[in-house]
């Protein structure tokens, strides 16, 4: 086995792909470690064609599931019998919550890029600059032109369906064709241009091919399943296994090693840089070292952060790169669960075709200036939801009792009922963090994390309004029956966890520079969602992979410089 | 002749929607004559929710509740999914239900046919009668047979495929359509 690479990649997410596609591309041998099994495009996608009927009961979380998978079921949608095989088992992968924290994950290569959200939006100035204009926390390194280029580039390599609509607080990008809006979409688009100045409808933006075909393994247009969280034999949805890793493996630099768990970051303090990493087999649990001139921790937030405390030497006795104190610190998600939905008697002959696995989105419409800016609360939030009529079938049906006359009614569409959600920002701070609990041991021997975060007093104001908000937005459509809910959330069920391992301008108060790299380690890059200073509101994978693709150039660039 | 072959090489030759009585009586030719063991029922509840179902989902020129086993998917529905606390409270429903039941039709509930439950289910399901507050956990617990008989009906195969609007790869997506040109007035299935 060769233990000598250019690069190594921990992790084949989002992130992991990426990084693995860049840096074998620009021709650096690199391995590429995943904790989990292989799983390979299409061929291991043991559910894409199955329709509910095939399951017992249908497609959903069952009794057995939820023993082994208690806390991987707590979205309610995640462990379904089409879909648990890409989530952890709970009881091989504990975790402990000191305050309650979902933690969602799947340990296979692929990671949650097979089973993420795929809305892809940019961040932008007023998330970059947010934390210094509030006082908050501490300044991003880099501002939107830093990365502009960057979501360009990922966009227009992974495929994004979506609309222009030259918000500032919503920025253009390189999108296909978007998809349609069902006929109460439209209505309230048109309805809430007419009430508000200050928002918009439009259809959500997503990593899936709308026309045309993307580099990688035969990728092509989606076909309107609604299959997306079990893999797409269309590869219409982008994921690493049908695009980034296909991309590394075509340029024969890349050696991709499942069942690699990597313990640690080696340091070599002589030369005061990493020199590889240690990995224990899942399998043997044998543990082997690898050596590279570049390591890339893009394992998610969490484990990433793990790794770098459990990477202690005597230069750093609480974990690489850990001299601000900083590594695990600030964790954030986006909050959600709150908003309102309604019905309408309206548009009873109309109906759509195709299952859209995309929703509507309503940008960001506070805090922005002038007179949206609030009292009670700093950031902002969006909307994401939809108009359908196939589920639903109480309201009218149940005035037919039982019967034939029933059931004939039950084959009919239900009734139109529309949903708005809100996915908030939540900001940074110090004391919500993760730590290691060295008394509570994996089956590897390797610490558990244990969480201690929650939302506080500006989420809670701003999920206020959020409700409000929707709720108004639909009743000034002419909605019926308008319900706001504020729903059940704790931490880490946007499963949009990061902030572990921020970046900053100054190695006293942040782990990370304007690069990804270690301020004190720059042969280490991490640009998973630990990086992330602030949340933002909108769904972060696109950042996570623009800021990757631009920290492999920037690994390259230095090598070539003989910097690292 | 395995019945599911059976009835997806039947489903393929007629349109999405249209049911003949050859496909009816074909799939009733094919029904296994082996008697289901309930799992979450006892086999004498098992009898009634049977009746029951039926007269939620009768047979027409679609087959019915019993032809399409949706007790059968039911009963291991609620076991293999629900936990513990919600099959516990279902049952206490399912007592409030017998107890009422037996009131209505006079008789002890093992002899209650089809038409005198048939009368309790009129009773509880049908709108404009007349609940009282002390029946309101009996007429819950109709409702709730009601809503797991339509889950059952809409996941079931033969529904799916042959009698909804069934489109496993739609190949496009359209926002906003005229209901009869895009399913003939079905819902989609999936």
């Amino acid at each position: 086995m060769d233990t000598n690479y250019d690069a190594i990649v921990v992790g084949t997410g989002v992130t992991g792909g990426w990084a693995a596609k860049e840096l074998c591309e620009k021709g650096l041998k690199t391995l590429v470690l995943e904790r989990g099994r292989m799983v390979k495009h299409i061929e291991d996608y043991p559910t894409i064609n199955d329709d509910p009927w095939d399951y017992k009961s249908g497609d959903v979380i069952t009794n057995e599931t939820r023993k082994i998978q208690g806390k991987q079921s707590r979205t309610g949608y995640t462990t379904t019998e089409s879909r648990k095989h890409f989530f952890v088992n709970d009881i091989e992968h504990p975790y402990n919550e000191t305050q309650r924290f979902d933690w969602m994950r799947g340990y296979h290569v692929g990671g949650r890029s097979l089973t993420w959200g795929r809305q892809s939006y940019r961040l932008t100035d007023f998330d970059f600059e947010a934390n210094l204009k509030d006082g908050v926390a501490i300044d991003w390194p880099i501002r939107y032109k830093d990365l502009a280029p960057w979501y360009n580039y990922v966009e227009g390599y992974i495929g994004v369906s979506g609309q222009n609509v030259g918000l500032p607080q919503f920025p253009d990008g390189n999108y296909l064709k978007p998809m349609e809006l069902t006929c109460v979409e439209d209505h309230l688009q048109s309805s809430i241009s007419k009430n508000y100045q200050d928002r918009l409808l439009t259809i959500g933006r997503t990593a899936i091919i709308t026309e045309g075909t993307k580099p990688g393994l035969g990728r092509m247009s989606c076909q309107y399943r609604s299959r997306c969280m079990r893999g797409c034999p269309f590869g219409a949805y982008f994921s690493s296994n049908s695009s980034t890793l296909p991309a590394a493996e075509k340029t024969g630099n890349m050696t991709l090693r499942p069942y690699s768990i990597v313990s640690e970051v080696i340091y070599d303090s002589d030369k005061k840089r990493a020199s590889g990493v240690r990995v224990i087999d899942s399998q043997t649990n044998e543990v082997y070292e690898f050596n590279a001139k570049v390591i890339f921790l893009c394992a998610s937030a969490v484990p990433s952060t793990s790794i770098l405390m459990q990477s202690k030497s005597d230069y750093f006795p609480n974990g690489m790169g850990n001299s601000s104190d900083q590594l695990g610190r600030n964790i954030m998600d986006h909050h959600l669960g709150v908003g309102a939905f309604a019905t309408t008697d309206d548009f009873q002959d109309k109906f759509y075709t195709g299952r859209r696995n995309n929703g509507i989105y309503i940008p960001r419409f506070r805090n922005i200036g002038g007179s949206t800016d609030q009292k009670d609360f700093l950031r902002g939030y969006g909307y994401q939801g939809g108009g359908s009529r196939n589920q639903s079938w109480t309201s009218k049906v149940a005035e037919m009792g039982y019967g034939a006359e029933f059931k004939n009614e039950v084959l009919k569409p239900g009734g139109w009922s529309i949903g708005l959600g809100g996915f908030g920002e939540v900001l940074p701070y110090e004391d919500n963090r993760m730590t290691l609990n060295y008394d509570k041991l994996d089956k590897w021997g390797l610490p558990t994390v244990t969480f201690d975060a929650s939302i506080k007093e500006n989420e809670r104001n701003m999920r206020k309004d959020m409700q409000q908000q929707a709720v108004e937005m639909l009743e000034n459509a002419g909605f019926k029956d308008v319900k706001g809910y504020d729903g059940d959330y704790a931490l880490g069920l946007g499963i949009h966890e990061m902030g572990t391992a921020r970046m900053g301008r100054d190695r006293k108060t942040s782990v990370l520079n304007k690069n990804n790299q270690i301020h004190d380690v720059p042969n280490v890059y991490v640009t998973d969602g630990a990086a992330m200073t602030s949340a933002g509101n909108v769904n972060p994978s696109l950042t996570y992979m623009a800021l990757t693709a631009r920290a492999a150039n920037h690994a390259v660039e230095e090598l070539k410089k003989m910097n690292l | 002749m395995d019945r599911r072959k059976a009835l997806k090489n039947i489903g393929t030759g007629f349109g999405a929607i249209a049911v003949t009585p050859t496909v009816v009586s074909l799939f009733q030719r094919c029904q296994s004559a082996a008697t289901y063991a309930p799992v979450y029922f006892s086999p004498s509840d098992f009898e009634k929710i049977l009746q029951l179902m039926e007269l939620i989902i009768p047979a027409t020129d679609i087959p019915g509740a019993i032809e399409l086993k949706l007790p059968e998917f039911t009963d291991s529905y609620i076991a293999s999914v629900w936990d513990e606390d919600r099959q516990g409270k279902f049952a206490e429903g399912w007592k409030v239900f017998l107890t009422a039941s037996a009131a209505i039709s006079g008789k002890g509930v093992d002899q209650m046919n089809a038409s005198d439950w048939d009368v309790v289910l009129s009773k509880y399901l049908k709108p404009g009668s007349e609940i009282s507050g002390a029946e309101n956990d009996a007429a819950s617990f109709a409702s709730q047979l009601r809503s797991l008989t339509v889950n059952a009906f809409k996941t079931n195969e033969f529904i799916g495929e042959n009698v909804l609007a069934y489109a496993p790869i739609p190949g496009e997506q359209r926002g906003c359509v005229d209901l009869m040109e895009a399913t003939g007035g079905k819902a989609w299935s999936l």
